[in-house]
């Protein structure tokens, strides 16, 4: 506060303060340190308050008012001073209520998987991670990822089947590349996190939390889905060493499982499961036990019809204890294991290779094959209707380049000799290779294929020089062209390789055979009745 | 084609339904001595075929017609050899299914 008149009369009465008065201000001051001070009681003594009436005189007593500190709030404790400590443990709360604006949080919940420690080397250093997958007793799950120093607190404190109180770690968007888990977030323990092991066993957390799907409806499955399934193993393959793509080996094994749908699928085992497990369900099944295999996180594939596949984050469990398991059991020896089951991958069946698509000649055209980016393969089961004679076969280069045959068209160069303009050579003798024009047909519709060198052979039988000599040379009209009826209304299965391409101005689909087989009678029939029996389900 | 008096197509178990019509089925051969030939069917049954069989040799698999006289036999009318090498498992599924939900499909 500001003295803005230093004397001035006084004005009224004032009272002199007594020092008792003022003791006792003193004492409830103390109570608040802050209190405006309290005006000097020397000046107020200097002037006689003893009367009433003001002295008279010329000199007016003065009145000095002190000059007070600025004004201050009382002290509220609420929102300044000194942050204090709520150490009080936070509240379990559910798995599920987990989000990111939680604020302090703890969770209860068993390990139900853990993944091996990972090394990394990106643009940052050296580092490691390693996760873990928690399930709690509402069935919510969540997983839980460390790195670098925060693996070396934690690793060996994880043990898969052991319940856990987690606190204060961050929370961030699954990484749904990896984690498949039901759960939008992750957590990210850090140093500031906590992990406690419960030594009570806390019964209402299941051990393992599954989602089977019967295996009719993966057939139905998206490709690369994520799912769990149960099933009797019906059979075990033996483990195969594959090379994988990064030059690594690695083992495979392949294994069928059978459910109360009465279809069956093919189980691929990858790696480490094929030496475990894969070997113990081989024993089970050689001597005659059919086991219960329960797999948890398996990938849906559509290699061969649909099947199912291993991967890292996978776990199998032999005649697990669930009620699934129990009921399944109960199915297969009361008479399951005597009923035909159809597969759902295809490769099961004889003769079928993997990864074959079939489709009608009619759906060449109503599925707009051909038309995207990359050409469309597919399997068609038909039969030549037509052939066309007139060059059906052109004159090819011999000469080899690396382990395959150059086979461009050549040209005459004077009168005995040819001329490959790729391998800038000449020669006598050129290759007849072939360049069909064919008609084929099956029961939706017709359409015109082009068939080179090795599927001309399969269609025509002969060679196409033998045929050009034929024809050409001897001129043997007749027996040309028993040739071609001979090969005409035969059923083949016509690998076609579809793709559209510019022809002058307009868009025309270009079919090509790449391979021609002979129908396997045997092997169709099996293909027609497993589409026979998807019909009726 | 005379489609007055269709034949049947069927396997062991089937036969029983249909005795006393006209069937037919294939079999394996297993020994044809004089006036009976007993042959395995698709699905495991074993099945007397009577009459005299046909003057060429019968192969590994032969298709008969005839008439079903009893559960387990047919008195055979006709003889077609199938040859050496058969896939039972189709042929079983195929009178399963023929005589099963798609039965109206077959004569």
């Amino acid at each position: 506060m500001e003295t803005i008149i230093p004397d001035c009369e006084i004005i009224g009465n004032p009272k002199l303060l007594m020092q008792s008065d003022s003791t006792s201000q003193k004492s409830s001051s103390a109570n608040k340190p802050e209190q405006p001070a309290i005006p000097d009681n020397r000046h107020l003594a200097t002037t006689s308050c003893s009367n009433s009436a003001p002295k008279p005189g010329n000199k007016m007593p003065s009145f000095r008012p002190t000059v007070q500190p600025p004004y201050r709030p009382p002290p509220n404790y609420k929102n300044h001073g000194p942050i204090a400590k709520n150490d009080a443990p936070a509240r379990i709360i559910p798995i599920s209520a987990l989000n990111p604006y939680q604020g302090r949080w703890a969770i209860k919940a068993r390990v139900t998987a853990k993944g091996d420690l990972r090394r990394y080397n990106n643009a940052k250093g050296d580092g490691k991670v390693f996760s873990f997958d928690l399930l709690d007793s509402d069935g919510g799950e969540i997983r839980v990822t460390c790195f670098n120093a925060v693996v070396d607190r934690f690793y060996d404190a994880i043990e898969v089947g052991k319940v856990y109180l987690i606190s204060k770690g961050n929370l961030k968007p699954a990484q749904k590349n990896f984690n498949h888990l039901k759960n939008e977030w992750e957590i990210f323990l850090e140093s500031s996190s906590t992990v406690e092991l419960c030594p009570d066993e806390d019964g209402s957390i299941p051990k393992q939390q599954f989602s089977f799907k019967p295996i009719n409806e993966i057939e139905s499955s998206e490709n690369n889905s994520i799912i769990d399934v149960i099933g009797i193993v019906e059979s075990v393959n033996p483990s195969v060493p594959i090379l994988r793509k990064n030059g690594m080996e690695t083992q495979r094994r392949i294994l069928n499982l059978k459910d109360g749908s009465n279809r069956s699928v093919e189980l691929t085992l990858w790696g480490e499961l094929c030496n475990k497990q894969g070997r113990e369900l081989q024993q089970m099944v050689e001597s005659g036990v059919f086991p219960v295999l329960a797999v948890k996180a398996a990938k849906v594939n559509n290699f061969s019809g649909k099947s199912i596949g291993t991967i890292s984050a996978t776990q199998l469990f032999i005649n697990p204890d669930c009620p699934e398991a129990y009921g399944l059991r109960d199915w297969f020896d009361r008479g399951g294991k005597n009923t035909a089951s159809q597969s759902i991958s295809r490769d099961i069946m004889p003769g079928c290779p993997r990864n074959e698509v079939r489709k009608t000649v009619s759906q060449i055209k109503d599925e707009g094959l051909g038309r995207a980016d990359k050409p469309d393969w597919v399997t068609v089961k038909a039969t030549v209707s037509f052939i066309k004679t007139d060059n059906f076969c052109y004159t090819a280069c011999p000469l080899m380049i690396g382990d395959r045959q150059c086979s461009k068209k050549v040209t005459r160069s004077g009168n005995a000799r040819w001329q490959c303009d790729r391998c800038t050579q000449e020669f006598e003798e050129c290759d007849y290779r072939y360049l069909l024009q064919a008609q084929v047909q099956d029961h939706t519709g017709l359409t015109w294929v082009t068939a080179f060198q090795e599927s001309g052979e399969e269609i025509l039988g002969c060679s196409a020089k033998e045929l050009y000599l034929l024809k050409y040379e001897e001129q043997d009209d007749v027996r040309f062209g028993e040739v071609i009826r001979r090969s005409l209304f035969s059923e083949y299965l016509f690998r076609l390789k579809i793709k559209e391409e510019m022809y002058g101005e307009e868009q025309r689909v270009k079919i090509t055979v790449v391979k021609a087989e002979k129908l396997n009678y045997s092997a169709e029939s099996r293909f027609l009745l497993d589409l026979i029996s998807r019909i009726t389900c | 084609m005379d489609t007055s008096n269709p034949a049947v197509l069927v396997n062991g178990e089937l036969l029983r339904m249909y005795v006393g019509r006209k069937v037919r089925t294939v079999i394996q051969v297993l020994q044809s001595n004089g006036g009976i030939t007993t042959g395995k069917s698709t699905d495991e049954h074993q099945l007397v075929i009577k009459g005299s069989p046909p003057p060429f040799p019968l192969t590994n698999f032969v298709e008969v017609i005839g008439v079903a006289d009893s559960n387990q036999s047919i008195c055979a009318e006709r003889w077609t050899n199938f040859g050496n090498t058969f896939d039972t498992f189709s042929y079983n599924q195929l009178c399963q299914l023929a005589n099963g939900e798609y039965k109206s499909l077959f004569l």
